[in-house]
């Protein structure tokens, strides 16, 4: 009986470390509303960008769209009871989606005042650095869907180097659709489904 | 016969192996997140972690966040190794429980 309970004893030990460990890696930010507001702020760049024809419509918007999910971010950091920890993965996917940012603020700037710049080079940079994003982020996490955003993307920075001018808008505007639009409605609808076991669990 | 594994007194408290099972997970983590996911009280866990901190299984860092105190707890390599011995002693039991039966 002795033993038994020494058994018991174990096993409830193990289990305590597995569901703490697992407790301390989840990760119950929210980041799906990342995804929508930059789509539409891809949305209201190119929107006036093509009703203006103004050159600077897409760094403003950018810039802008920056300066609003920064203070987003710190606001809903500033409204959380306690400071959740940080994961190296964490740190890893942060990392990535910070310097592909970093690098679309050089280039795409850099390319537009070199007069190197025509739309389906920009689609095809654009493209292409949101699926290496996606598709880093995906495979850290193994998450087949954020994989697939990042293959839609892969596809159109392909579509983008083939086909026309007015073409290569059509598959960005499908591609941010699907991508941030409905990708990031997923997470969203996701993330909330994991607040909800959260609470359920506490 | 062989010989079986001593399980580490310092981590084999329950809170204490919460705690570092928690903390093996994260970069760091602060003193109110332990507290909420561990629900114990203030006092509780500040000797727990402080026990820990003894056995230098874990390290603190104080500092001040917007005029704020902040407690970041980070597991220490040694802790890490404690803490990984600890969970093969812990199988090598439980298999040893097994086969016994």
């Amino acid at each position: 009986m002795a033993d038994n309970n020494e058994e018991l004893n174990l096993k409830d030990r193990l289990s305590l470390i597995e569901s703490m460990i697992a407790e301390g890696r989840r990760t119950t930010g929210s980041w799906g509303w990342t995804f929508v507001f930059w789509g539409v702020a891809y949305y209201v760049a190119i929107a006036w960008t093509a009703l203006y024809h103004w050159p600077w419509a897409w760094l403003v918007t950018m810039a802008g769209a920056w300066a609003v999910c920064w203070i987003i971010i710190r606001q809903k950091q500033k409204n959380m009871p306690e400071r959740r920890p940080g994961t190296t993965i964490g740190r890893a996917i942060f990392s990535i989606w910070i310097a592909m940012g970093v690098s679309m603020g050089l280039l795409l700037p850099s390319l537009g005042f070199s007069g190197r710049f025509n739309q389906n080079i920009f689609v095809a940079v654009v493209a292409a650095m949101l699926g290496v994003a996606n598709g880093a982020s995906g495979m850290i996490i193994r998450w087949k869907a954020q994989i697939a955003a990042a293959f839609v993307w892969w596809v159109a920075t392909v579509a983008a180097c083939f086909g026309t001018e007015s073409q290569s808008t059509v598959v960005f505007l499908i591609a941010i659709f699907l991508c941030q639009i409905v990708f990031g409605g997923y997470a969203m609808s996701c993330e909330a489904r994991e607040r909800r076991l959260e609470a359920h669990h506490a | 016969m062989p010989e079986l594994p001593e399980l580490n007194p310092v981590i084999h408290g329950k809170l204490r192996l919460a705690l570092l099972s928690l903390l093996s997970g994260v970069e760091e983590a602060e003193f109110t997140w332990l507290r909420a996911k561990t629900g114990s009280t203030d006092g509780n866990l500040g000797a727990q972690l402080m026990k820990l901190e003894e056995a230098g299984y874990v390290s603190v860092e104080k500092k001040f966040v917007q005029r704020k105190p902040q407690t970041l707890y980070r597991m220490t390599e040694a802790g890490r190794t404690a803490f990984t011995e600890y969970v093969q002693a812990l199988k090598q039991l439980l298999g040893n429980a097994v086969v016994s039966e």
